[in-house]
């Protein structure tokens, strides 16, 4: 059995307490729990672990719950998912080596996955997206997925997950692992052999460029783009004041996207892989992206945030969904939603979340958070961190 | 044309059409950005709007006062910043400041800021002003917005760690919405607060109401007793003929109506002293006696009827040259309550000690301590309210107007005393009269 409770307040114990009597779980065997970011977190997690005894207990930071039953980003939410049961209680595995080098910890948490699974399972990474704070440094989930998938080894598994936040400014972020409360934590769910799961990746994103050749970058930091400094070419696109922009003034406004496949065939949202700028750096005129998987002779495009097309690819993506599943079967759906999608940070009129729900009106019950970073498969490919998306799963039992 | 000048007529079309491309998008991505830059900031000018309808919701819940600033304040800082807190000045202490709510830090925690400014923001193109630092220090960011109201003492401070995303520079344009919130903010506060000073009133009116009527039930049998035997006795006295009285029945029936009679002279003298000292405290004419005297004379004047009752009144004397400084007549009324009641509520066979003691550094307390019925924790403070006849009283058939101990605490009171009981239901009271040092002396030893 999956139940799951959506509360807010103010007051962290009280929203946990309305959460545990709507989870109508007295006893669950684990928990999920993403807690809003303005709760404070030793107090979040323990008063769980009064509501609920000593059960399991995983998840953690949120700028933002999402349900069928409400939504908020104020920072106060809390959203419960309750398993009891074998036959759909995940199983965890874990690690806290992320600082130590994202790639490194993603082969071994891929190994420990590898040899807790069978093919097809599917797999929920959640960890920590914000390293450090001052000054701001990611734990970039390009790593940690590739050496993930390296530590996997061959085995195929069904992965989606999310780097978590506590606010929308990307402040920190922290990871509820069974007692403790973590940082550069990594968290891999392995759900049970008998489950398998769909899933769609909801977009919302248009190039507003043609075509730039990256022709000098460190990591995540781009220094030019079709050799000129990066930084100039993205103010001039916005507009500003050259050699003007400061701190985290681009940080969500525009991305880079680069388009898989034939770079001139017909738009296809699906086609594009989107890095959020987290950062300008007048210093140096780069910019510093949420990942670092771009490369010297990357060709990528300036994209926008682009609201009407964003709603759009909710209402295709959710259709195709639920072309793809029978209800009967369904267990669990889980929404993953780039926080920055949320109405507060995007301006759209219509809260994509709730339309997200409103247009899956599931049968079965459906928790969601926001997130830094969603982790999904894409194109066909190993499961990857993509910007600026929706990632949308049910799980179902196998027929 | 030629093949070259084809090919360089399409790479000029191409050149052009990729310029108009980015200047089209570039176009639409500060449309874009422009588009979410008015939604967030129509967002923060409904904050004021959301506010009052949130503090219509919380007006009606029935709230406590208290309750309502963190849901006010976490309606603040969802719609306008990472950390808040509402202040409370300090009535006696210009500029010093309590933190009575927060969201984002402890509550608690004081601020000192003299001459506090109605409004004050921090932002990172302006030099901050000097109070600044003590505002960015207690939230602990560096971008702070700051509005006081002097006639309630109230502030209400907000706070951002960064100037990005969703969280803009702060502005002098926000004046005007962080003090409509806090004014929102006031209002609702200062309304429960009324509301609630006018339910404390409608409950005290009602309080006083019952005390009232349980007073007249209790005054008009108080009154009705004595009366009734005083207009039963005469008429047994009037009878004439074969009915008369003999001499001996007349000098009984005299008896009965001279106590009955007396009996209501000291409820109607204790009924216009309790309502005078009600009104203004009693006029003390002091004089220095010897604490040992008066007790002693007290313990005589309680003879007969401790003796009637079967109880032992016992006295530890005082050091006999301890002298306090009272009203003579007065400390004797209070003092007479306060044996009269211990006599009343023991038990024939029962003990009432009396005692009379210096405490170094206070000054002289006495004590009457009975062994009698006691009373629950909860009646102690009833007791020393007027008119109220305990459910003690009543279960033990204890007559009595309630009155005696309101005289005696005002009358100690008005000695600049301290009257206080300890009591344990169903094992005796032990009442204390602690007289303050600057009214105690010791007599010089007389000369041999």
């Amino acid at each position: 059995m999956i139940r799951t409770a959506y509360a807010s307040d103010i007051d962290v114990t009280a929203a946990v307490s309305a959460c545990r009597d709507r989870l109508g779980l007295a006893a669950p065997d684990l928990l999920i729990a993403f807690v809003g970011g303005k709760h404070p977190r030793d107090a979040a997690q323990r008063a769980i672990a009064d509501a609920f005894g000593p059960v399991p207990l995983v998840g953690g930071s949120a700028p933002g719950v999402i349900s069928p039953q409400g939504f908020g980003y104020t920072g106060f939410e809390i959203g419960l998912v309750g398993f009891q049961g074998p036959d759909v209680t995940p199983v965890i595995v874990g690690t806290h080596d992320l600082n130590a080098g994202e790639r490194a910890a993603g082969v071994g948490l891929g190994a420990a996955v590898r040899d807790n699974s069978m093919d097809g399972q599917v797999v929920m990474i959640l960890f920590d997206s914000v390293a450090e704070t001052a000054p701001l440094r990611l734990h970039p989930g390009s790593q940690l997925m590739e050496g993930f998938q390296e530590g996997l080894a061959g085995r195929i598994a069904h992965v989606i997950g999310c780097g978590l936040l506590t606010d929308i400014n990307i402040s920190d972020g922290w990871v509820l692992n069974r007692t403790a409360v973590s940082k550069h934590c990594a968290l891999a769910l392995v759900f049970p052999p008998g489950l398998r799961a769909e899933t769609v990746i909801l977009h919302g994103c248009r190039p507003v460029s043609s075509f730039m050749e990256i022709t000098r970058i460190e990591g995540a930091e781009v220094f030019e783009l079709n050799n000129q400094p990066a930084l100039t070419v993205v103010e001039q696109m916005l507009g500003l004041e050259l050699g003007t922009t400061s701190g985290q003034q681009l940080s969500l406004v525009a991305t880079l996207g680069q388009k898989q496949g034939d770079p001139f065939a017909p738009y296809d949202e699906n086609k594009y892989v989107n890095r959020l700028i987290l950062q300008a750096n007048p210093a140096h005129g780069s910019i510093t992206l949420f990942e670092p998987d771009f490369a010297v002779g990357t060709r990528v495009q300036i994209m926008s945030r682009d609201n009407t097309l964003m709603l759009e690819s909710v209402e295709r993506g959710v259709a195709a969904l639920r072309a793809r599943i029978a209800d009967a079967n369904c267990l669990l759906g889980l929404y993953i939603d780039c926080a920055g999608r949320a109405s507060v940070m995007s301006g759209a009129e219509t809260e994509e979340a709730e339309l997200v729900m409103s247009e899956l009106a599931p049968s079965f019950p459906v928790m969601g958070l926001y997130s830094g970073v969603e982790i999904a498969p894409f194109a066909g490919d190993y499961s990857r961190p993509l910007d600026w998306t929706g990632v949308l799963t049910v799980l179902q039992r196998e027929t | 044309m030629t093949g070259s000048d084809d090919r360089d007529q399409l790479l000029r079309e191409l050149a052009f059409w990729k310029q108009e491309y980015d200047a089209l998008g570039a176009r639409l991505l500060r449309a874009q950005d422009a588009q979410s830059r008015a939604s967030r900031e129509a967002r923060r000018s409904r904050m004021v709007a959301d506010l009052i309808s949130e503090a219509h919701r919380i007006s009606n819940l029935d709230l406590a006062a208290e309750a309502i600033g963190e849901r006010m304040l976490a309606k603040i800082v969802e719609s306008f910043c990472e950390r808040g807190v509402l202040l409370k000045e300090d009535p006696n202490a210009p500029g010093a400041f309590v933190v009575e709510h927060a969201i984002g830090l402890p509550a608690g925690q004081r601020l000192t800021l003299p001459n506090p400014p109605a409004f004050l923001f921090t932002a990172s193109d302006r030099p901050p002003e000097p109070p600044a630092a003590a505002l960015t220090g207690l939230l602990g960011v560096p971008f702070v917005l700051w509005a006081y109201e002097g006639a309630s003492g109230r502030a209400l401070l907000l706070g951002n760690q960064t100037e990005s995303n969703i969280r803009r520079p702060f502005e002098a344009g926000d004046q005007e919405l962080i003090r409509s919130a806090l004014t929102v903010y006031i209002d609702i506060l200062l309304r429960i607060l009324a509301e609630a000073t006018l339910r404390q009133a409608k409950v005290a009116a009602e309080e006083a109401n019952a005390v009232r009527a349980r007073f007249l039930a209790i005054l008009s049998h108080e009154l009705r007793t004595p009366l009734n035997a005083i207009i039963g006795f005469s008429e047994l006295l009037l009878q004439t003929g074969t009915r008369a009285p003999a001499p001996p029945q007349r000098e009984e029936f005299a008896r009965q109506i001279l106590d009955a009679g007396r009996a209501l002279l000291a409820l109607v003298k204790d009924i216009l002293d309790f309502s005078s000292f009600s009104n203004a405290r009693p006029r003390l004419r002091r004089d220095w006696m010897p604490v040992g005297q008066i007790l002693e004379s007290m313990k005589r004047a309680f003879a007969a009827e401790s003796a009637l009752r079967g109880i032992d009144v016992t006295l530890e004397p005082p050091d006999p040259t301890l002298l306090i400084s009272i009203d003579y007549d007065r400390f004797r009324q209070i003092l007479a309550n306060l044996i009269g009641n211990a006599i009343k509520f023991t038990a024939m066979g029962g003990r009432v000690d009396i005692a009379g003691r210096e405490i170094p550094g206070q000054g002289v307390a006495i004590t009457i301590r009975d062994n009698g019925i006691g009373m629950r924790p909860e009646d102690i403070p009833r007791a020393l309210e007027p008119f109220v006849q305990l459910e003690n009283m009543r279960r033990h058939s204890i007559p009595g107007t309630g009155l005696g101990l309101p005289i005696a605490k005002q009358l100690v009171e008005a000695h600049q005393g301290q009257l206080t009981i300890e009591s344990t239901y169903g094992e005796g009271t032990c009442i204390t009269i602690l007289l303050p040092e600057a009214f105690t002396t010791h007599a010089a030893p007389a000369r041999p």
